[in-house]
Order: structure tokens, then sequence, then C-alpha cells
């Protein structure tokens, strides 16, 4: 039971099944005919989530049974580094876009473009590959203001402090 | 034919022409990318075409989601990695052809491919859509509600082979579509005072965050680039020659690529396998299958090409979407307030004849393409990803930006890319999520309509024959799976 508990798609069941009910519970104020249709989708998506989180439980416990006698032991080791250096990965990509989006409401797109593209090549790029990097963020940063900036007037300098 | 002459006439201006060749480059560079499908595609062009004239803008789209299947053959036949699920079956013999030393004949009989096949759906496509449209007028607002019904089950059922988590999604996609004013009765509905949601969830930069945003984020988890490239050589144009030499074979795949991309949902990738196998039953070499045979190339190229035509003919006329791509290419529609369905041929006749045309065109433009310069525009699968990553994110969210000048849409779209990053490591795929996300306004909209028309009787869903065989269709759609191998057989596969 525990390791079902493991698995990303129990939690993103469980989650869908609390965002289903956060739908049907905030048209509760709604007029009638505007919380209809929602109301009516939110019970049938809540109730097919149900189904499939069930399933989840009954269907991988035959699985489970049935490879219980094969050992993979050193598979395990190795799937279990290469999910670490991905989460690493990851963890680092959302922090660069998460950063990037409030530098961008501070202070205009641009630095949003810059933060993106200085903080890949930072955080993912190899210190040989440095002049490449600061070569081809160059040469996207030139584009973006050339395509964007100067042709489509958009205002990449517009943000909160200015 | 007024129309038609005048279609001609607006896609022959220098600025169609170079909206076509920009949307045949893009679309051939974005297959190329493993990973990068039109789904990715159309969201990252999405916002800077948002601003042109909806008939070069859906040149441009439409050009784009028909040359990225080309490109994908590109990768598949020189280095064995499949831009698409829809090239799989050229991996089986291009890239056997490409060791052998055949690369530059398999890259001819992919250019050609992409021509014959392509050329071959579209006339077809101009036939078909008006008369499926004309069909299509005798729906009342149930029969509308039922079509967008079978349309998000169909998609579900297929798309990545779990229909629950399929329905899951659409569900999820329709309730979402229910944020900010509602139509019916002007009220406002989940927007939690945030003035960006007061009118709805906005498509494009929900598209863009869930395909651009989310694709960058995987592509972002594994170092390395895509690809190394393989040696290239054999003649382009002994590969045309070859193509020319095998009337029935392309013929025979031409058809079959048509039937497949008219079933809903049921995608270019199994019209490739489908094609190939045909091609090996009925060839008098089935041996050489598999091990470099340029039957199968030209089989599986030429179904892929004439797939993509098939598949907008329900898009177009119905408004149920053929593919994964179609279901964006349906969205992208609607951004262009070109509504699909019967009305399109009537109200928008210039538009839906230029695409038309254009595509038409956009078949010898990949032609001339292939044979010039596909071999160096392969070069861009050796970028690594720590500058394509960066590169997607830029223009994806620069153009998210660029609609309204506001760092709420970015917010949007960063939101949307988090959601389906989650969804695709919970095993769901964000497809359905954006199909009901696009229909939810229609589906609720005819819902409301149907029981106002009924007074508020729900017989009025399956009064109809029309409504009935709708119905046996989506039960049908929703039990496939559960049929047998077949079923899998002929839609497994989609990226």
């Amino acid at each position: 039971m525990r390791e079902k508990f493991r698995l990303t798609e129990v939690w993103c069941k469980i989650a869908l099944l609390f965002l289903f009910s956060a739908f049907y519970v905030l048209a509760l104020p709604f007029p009638e005919k505007s919380r209809q249709f929602p109301q009516l989708l939110a019970l049938v998506s809540f109730a097919l989530t149900a189904i499939a989180l069930v399933l989840d439980f009954t269907r991988r416990s035959a699985v489970q049974a049935e490879f219980s006698d094969v050992d993979n032991t050193e598979l395990a080791v190795l799937d279990g580094a290469t999910k670490r250096v991905r989460r690493k990965r990851y963890y680092r990509a959302w922090a660069i876009v998460i950063v990037s989006t409030g530098v961008g409401i501070l202070g205009g797109f641009f630095f949003s473009a810059l933060f993106l593209i200085g903080g890949f090549s930072v955080l993912f790029g190899n210190r040989e590959n440095v002049k490449r990097n600061t070569l081809a963020g160059a040469a996207i940063m030139l584009g973006v203001y050339i395509v964007f900036g100067k042709l489509m007037g958009v205002p990449l300098l517009s943000g909160l402090l200015w | 034919m007024d129309v038609v002459l005048q279609a001609i006439g607006f896609v022959f201006q220098w600025q169609t022409l170079a909206a076509l060749a920009a949307g045949t480059v893009y679309g051939i560079i974005i297959g190329l990318l493993p990973g990068l499908g039109p789904s990715a595609g159309m969201a990252l062009a999405l916002p800077l075409v948002i601003k042109w004239d909806p008939a070069m803008a859906l040149i441009f789209m439409g050009s784009l989601y028909k040359c990225s299947t080309y490109g994908g053959s590109i990768t598949a036949i020189l280095v064995n990695t499949p831009g698409d699920a829809s090239n799989a079956a050229t991996v089986l013999d291009g890239h056997p052809m490409c060791q052998q030393g055949r690369g530059g004949v398999a890259l001819g009989l992919s250019a050609t491919s992409a021509m014959v096949g392509g050329t071959i759906g579209m006339i077809c496509l101009i036939f078909a859509a008006p008369m499926l449209a004309e069909f299509a007028l005798k729906f009342g607002p149930a029969e509308y509600f039922l079509t967008a019904m079978l349309a998000l089950s169909i998609i579900s059922a297929v798309v990545q082979g779990a229909t629950i988590k399929g329905l899951i999604a659409a569900g999820l996609g329709l309730l979402l579509s229910t944020v900010g004013f509602d139509v019916i009765t002007g009220h406002l509905r989940y927007t939690f005072d945030w003035t960006p949601l007061e009118d709805g969830v906005p498509l494009i930069q929900a598209l863009v965050g869930l395909f651009a945003v989310t694709q960058a984020l995987v592509l972002a988890e594994s170092a390395a680039s895509i690809s190394r490239l393989a040696r290239l050589a054999g003649g382009f144009w002994e590969g045309v020659a070859i193509y020319f030499r095998h009337p029935v074979v392309f013929l025979r795949a031409a058809a079959i690529g048509l039937f497949v991309g008219v079933l809903p949902a049921v995608g270019q990738s199994s019209a490739g396998l489908l094609a190939w196998a045909d091609a090996k039953r009925s060839s008098k070499h089935p041996e050489k299958f598999g091990d470099g045979s340029p039957e199968g190339v030209l089989a599986s190229e030429t179904a892929t090409s004439a797939c993509m035509p098939g598949d907008l003919v329900c898009t177009i006329a119905l408004g149920i979407p053929g593919s994964l791509g179609a279901a964006i290419f349906l969205g992208v529609m609607i951004v262009f307030g070109v509504a699909p369905g019967p009305l399109a041929f009537t109200e928008k006749a210039d538009v839906i004849y230029s695409l038309f045309v254009a595509l038409i065109l956009t078949s010898f433009v990949i032609f001339v393409i292939g044979m010039t310069v596909a071999r160096r525009l392969a070069v861009i699968t050796l970028l690594p990803n720590d500058i394509i990553v960066p590169l997607i994110l830029v223009i994806s969210l620069l153009g998210s930006f660029a609609i309204r000048n506001e760092m709420s849409d970015v917010i949007i779209s960063v939101v949307f890319g988090a959601l389906g990053y989650v969804m695709l490591k919970g095993g769901f795929t964000p497809i359905p999520l954006l199909l009901g996300l696009v229909l939810g306004e229609m589906v609720e909209t005819n819902y409301h309509r149907a029981l106002l028309i009924s007074g508020g009787s729900y017989t009025i869903f399956h009064a109809s024959v029309i409504s009935q065989v709708l119905i046996a269709l989506t039960v049908l759609s929703l039990a496939g799976p559960y049929l047998g191998s077949y079923w899998r057989t002929l839609t497994q596969g989609e990226k």
C-alpha cells in the first residue's frame, strides 16, 4: 500500500479529486443556470477519477504479484540514479523559470529572457561551452530584440519598477 | 468557382507566399526535432502570427502542420529517430537505406511522397469537406452538443490508450472552460477577482503553456543534444525515379492515408504503419521490408502525407479533430475567428479555400526544400538541450506576453506548463484537456440551447436519427479500446 502512494500518478489523481470537489463547492453560490454545467462536469469527473484510483490499486497489486520473484535490484539502483539526476535538472529548470518570471514582472520581459538564457547557460552548460553558450545567448537576445522589440513593437522593458 | 479563383489570387500574392514558405521551413525544422511535434510547433508560433490576417495566419499554421510530418522523416532516415510518431514506419526502411549508403535516395523518396501524397489528399479534401459540411447543416444544438461529446470521447479513448484518464483530462478542460463570464447568465465564475481571467482562460496562453513550456521542461531533464547525424550518400533524383516506378504502391498508400485520416482521432502513425504493412503484404519481395526497401519508405511516407488532409476534413466540416495536431489546428481556427462547421464554407469561404489552395502549393514547396536544403536543416538536431530549452522558453513565453503585453499572460502560460508537466508525469496527456478547453463554450451553449428548445426535457438529446447515431458512435469509441487488438493496432502511438 505504501509503495502505491509513492507513485506520481496516484498523487495526481488524489489532487484531481480535491480539484473537482473544489469546482463543485465553489459553484454552489452561482445562479442555477451558471452552476448546472460545471457541477455536472465536476461530479462526472470526480466519479471517473475515483474509479481510476480504485483501478490503480487493484490492477497494480495483480501485476506486482506476477513479478514478485524477479530480482531487479541492479536495475532499481540504476533507475534511482537516473531519476535523481533528472529530478535535479527539473528543479533547476523550474527555479530558472520562476525566478525569470518574477524578474520579468519587476523589470520587463527583456530581463526575463536574459535570466532564462543566462540561467540555463550557467546551471545546465559545461565550463568548456561558456564561449559557445554566450554567443548563442547573444544571438537569441538579438533575435528577440529585432523580431519582438523592433518589428512587433512589444514593450520589452515595461515592468513594475519603471 | 469565383471563390476558388479569388483564393488562388490571394495565395499567389508575395506576402502569402512568404507566409507559406516561412510556415513550411518552420514546420520542417519543428518536425526535425524529436519531441517537438506539430502541437508544440503551432503553440510556439501562434503568438507570433496572432495579429496577422486570419487567412494568412491559417496558411502559415496549415503549412507548419503539414510540413512537420515531413521534417520528422528526415531524422527518421538520417538519425534513426522519428521526429514524430507518424514517421515511425519510415525508420523501418529509411534508416537501413541510409546505412547502406542510400540516404539520398531515401530522402528523395520521402520528399516525393510528401508532394504526391499531400496533393492527392488535398484534392480529395477540397471535394469531400463541403459535402460533409452540407450534411452538417441538418444539425441542431443537441446534435452539436453530441458531436462535441463524440470528439472528446474519441480523443480521450485513443490518445493514450487509457480511456478513463483521457476522459478525466477532457473533464478538467471543460471545467476550465467555465472560468470567466458565463455565456448564458453573464455571471462571473471561478475568477477569484483576478481580472485576466474574466474573459475566460486565454486559449493561446494555455496552449503555449501546455505544449511549448511543458515540452521545454521535459527536454531540460536530459542532457546532451538530440542526435548525431549519419553519413549521407546516394542521389536524391534516383529516389524520385524509384517513386514513380511504383504507382500502384503509392496510390494504395494514399488511399489508406486518406481513409485513416478521415476516421476521427486515428493518427498519422497508424496510417504510415498500415500502409507499410499493406505494401509489404502486396510486394513481390516482402523479405526486403525492414531491411532498406524503398517501397517501405514510399508507402509509409505517402500514407502519412495523405493522412493530414484527411484529418482536416472532419476538423473543418464538423469540428471533430482527426488527430492531435488537428485538435490544435481546431483551436487555432477558433482563435482566428474561423468557427469550424458548415457555416465556415459560406461565411469564411475565402479563408477556407485560400487554406486549401495554399496547402496544395505547400506539397510542392516541401518537395523543393526537401530536394535542396533538407540535409542542412537536419543539423539543427545537433543543438544541445541547454540552448534549445531556453530558446523554446524565451520564444513561447515572449509570444504569450506579446499578445496583450501583460506579464499575467506569462504567469498563465507558466501555470499551464506546470499543469501539463504534472499531467505527463502522472500518466495523463494534455491533449483532451486542450480539446475540452477549446470546445467548452460550444458544449455548454448548445447544452443550454437544446434544453431551452425542449422545455428542459433531456429527450431532445436522442430524439433525431443523427443524435442516435452520434450517441452510438460515442459509446463505440469509449468501448472500442476494450474490443481487442485490432483497435489498438489502429489507434496506438501518437506523440
